[in-house]
């Protein structure tokens, strides 16, 4: 790890790419991609080893002098954490500030600062190591626990140290990351990245993280390019080598070659005037050139993302997650009332677009808080299997989404459908539902649209008896994927033969579109092939009504329906049918969109 | 001395937000504000003594109040508990 003093050195240097060794050759990392954009600069890595106390002890006249600088440090810790906490209250609203405040809240606590001035005082401590030995004997506390909140609380801790440390150490903040710096780290935290975006980083990438991950989401937020899962990026370069990172395709290239960088900068130069673009596409219909039209929804996990529906032009919430507010409460019993507060407030917000609830989605890769375990959980309980075998789960749920079907449209999509009868069962329990309610005076829409996930092939295979019986389909690609070609994709061993773009899939969704549109109801696709605009025209081919993705994808995806004709999307669709594998799939799209000139590159080229 | 019994109700316990309004509340008083739970005893004032009692939802506690201010700053408290920290039920 680098001291202080050979930080400064370094970043005295930084935007000088001659510093590298010129042997060095250029080095790519894929991770994955989960905020968009492109930036060009040094590297800052960004770790807590910098920040390490050592045990050190003061003379009796140096101790006035250490409680200041003391009271120094906490002035300024409050400080910031006042100014995040404003930003994150701005930024993403409700509770996010409040860890924040809390940290204030913490460092005039007299378990904290009385207890430091104590050490200072009477055991001549420095006031580095004061600090360290007070909160490690909390973090000791809290990590002895059997709750994950409080172990949680002890790594809140641990940044509050970081923060006073650094105060300590160089009597500003800002030297925390270097602005007009790319972050690099093994793991950051959501106030990470807040901080740092008011520093005014570039972009940011770590080897840990999803792209579900609140961090993740945090950086899309704040429009900070980001990739994730760049696994041991940090042991490959240093404070201030020059780097890419392209948050599109989710990649990162250290010491690029000249060739590489100006090739980099054109694209980024072209990619923010793609943007600029973009943000006047807001506003305008997903429509083809031929005027036919595309519903783009969002996937939203948390309330905080609900303001970047407008921002980037969603009509509506095509996939709402419901079982990650039970996930982030760590319970399983969320009660009915607490529920429908939180879909009323959701409903009201979207309204006059529809949001689309997803009915708790437990088992697989989510594990159902109930200490339940499985050898199989893909292949096992989950989705509408729990729901129907446990009333006390599905009940007070259905209930909370009727009763906020009375403030604003709202769909219900049931997950992990195989068989006819879940579906029959399912309505059966709403009936007795609405009669209940009406019986109790509750208010609720009349008629509230009911669909079903289509992931597990048996259902695209009998999607025509599944058409006569529910209102709309959405297509999750992700697991319909994992079970059609039998890959778990979060397994490495085989990961390379996760492909959504196999004709296999493409064929299932294909017969799913057919049996729809043969009785009038729509199909969305919600999975992460959405998100994709290459794969955009393939989608409207095969006639998908609808696309659910993040928001921040969505420009992106109408600026690519906008500049296309349905015809030849058509017969796009029909070659890729007749497709051997993914990859003669991807070339076909590769070359029609060049072709067309719909796809990114040669959009950006046409641009200069 | 003010002794008040108090039961967690809000959904997610005292959390990061409403341990930080329980010691908000009690500086401004003079008195001094203890918190019971089971055999454990923290100083109210403190937010990782309240944080660190990991108190959730349906969990009683044991308010002890001594000082000048006493009866208001066990109102303000009990207040507290008693609107489920202002979060929507």
């Amino acid at each position: 790890m680098l001291s202080d003093s050979q930080h400064l050195e370094l970043s005295t240097e930084q935007g000088t790419p001659e510093r590298h060794d010129p042997f060095a050759g250029e080095l790519v990392i894929e991770g994955i991609g989960v905020a968009p954009g492109i930036a060009i600069g040094p590297a800052y890595l960004y770790a807590r080893a910098a920040f390490e106390v050592e045990e050190r002890h003061i003379t009796r006249e140096e101790l006035d002098k250490e409680l200041s600088r003391f009271e120094r440090a906490v002035a300024k810790s409050e400080r910031d954490l006042n100014k995040i906490a404003s930003v994150a209250k701005e930024k993403l609203g409700g509770d996010s500030s409040s860890i924040f405040e809390a940290q204030a809240l913490m460092l005039h606590d007299s378990e904290l600062y009385d207890a430091v001035r104590e050490h200072i005082e009477q055991d001549h401590m420095s006031a580095d190591y004061a600090i360290q030995t007070v909160i490690n004997k909390h973090r000791q506390l809290l990590n002895a626990s059997d709750s994950e909140y409080l172990r949680e609380r002890a790594n809140d801790m641990l940044d509050l140290q970081d923060r006073i440390v650094r105060h300590l150490r160089r009597g500003k903040l800002l030297s925390v990351v270097d602005a007009d710096s790319i972050v690099i780290a093994e793991n950051l935290t959501a106030a990470d990245i807040v901080l740092f975006s008011r520093r005014g980083i570039l972009g940011t990438a770590m080897d840990y993280g999803g792209s579900t991950s609140h961090v993740s989401i945090m950086a899309r937020a704040l429009s900070l390019p980001a990739v994730v899962s760049t696994h041991g990026i940090t042991s490959h370069l240093q404070t201030g080598d020059l780097i890419i990172l392209d948050g599109l395709e989710g990649r990162v290239i250290i010491h690029p070659s000249e060739k590489t960088l100006a090739f980099y900068r054109e694209y980024q130069e072209r990619y923010r005037r793609l943007q600029h673009e973009q943000k006047q596409l807001v506003p305008l219909p997903a429509e083809t050139i031929d005027g036919h039209s595309v519903r783009l929804m969002a996937n939203v996990e948390f309330k905080e993302e609900l303001k970047l529906l407008k921002e980037y032009g969603a009509v509506g919430i095509g996939l709402f997650r419901t079982e990650i507010l039970f996930l982030m409460q760590r319970r399983i019993n969320l009660s009915e009332d607490e529920q429908f507060a939180t879909y009323k407030q959701i409903v009201e917000t979207v309204g006059p677009h529809p949001v689309t609830f997803r009915v708790l989605d437990f088992g697989g890769d989510k594990m159902l808080p109930l200490g339940h375990r499985e050898h199989n959980p893909f292949l096992g309980w989950r989705g509408i299997r729990i729901l129907l075998d446990k009333p006390e789960l599905m009940v007070p749920q259905i209930r909370a989404i009727m009763r906020a079907s009375a403030y604003g449209p709202l769909r219900i999509l049931i997950p992990m459908v195989t068989e006819l009868n879940e579906v029959f069962e399912f309505r059966r329990v709403m009936n007795g539902i609405a009669d209940d309610l009406r019986a109790n005076g509750e208010d609720f829409a009349d008629s509230i649209p009911i669909g079903i996930m289509v992931e597990v092939p048996a259902v695209a295979l009998k999607a025509h008896r599944f058409a006569a019986e529910v209102d709309f389909f959405s297509i999750g690609t992700n697991d319909l994927t994992q079970y059609t070609l039998a890959v778990d994709r979060g397994n490495d061993l085989v990961s390379d033969k996760y492909q959504e773009l196999d004709p296999a899939v493409l064929l299932l969704i294909k017969q799913t579109v057919t049996a729809a549109h043969d009785v009038g109801i729509k199909v969305s696709l919600c999975g992460e092939l959405a998100a994709r605009p290459q794969a955009t025209p393939l989608l409207l081919g095969l006639g998908v009504d609808e696309l659910s993705a993040s928001p921040v994808y969505l420009p992106e995806i109408k600026r690519v329906v906008r500049a296309v004709n349905m015809e030849e999307t058509r017969a796009l669709a029909d070659d890729a049918l007749c497709c051997g594998d993914a990859h003669e799939v991807k070339a076909l799209l590769k070359n029609w969109m060049h072709k067309h000139a719909c796809d990114l590159a040669s959009y950006l080229e046409q641009d200069s | 001395m003010v002794v008040r019994e108090v039961i967690v109700t809000n959904r997610a316990g005292l959390h990061t937000r409403p341990a930080s309004m329980i010691v908000r509340t009690a500086s401004k008083f003079d008195s001094d504000f203890f918190i019971q739970k089971d055999s454990y005893e923290i100083n109210g004032k403190s937010i990782i003594g309240v944080m660190t009692l990991a108190a959730e939802q349906g969990a009683t506690l044991s308010l002890t109040f001594e000082g000048e201010d006493e009866a208001a700053a066990a109102d303000a408290i009990a207040e507290l508990f008693e609107s489920g920290f202002g979060e929507v039920k």
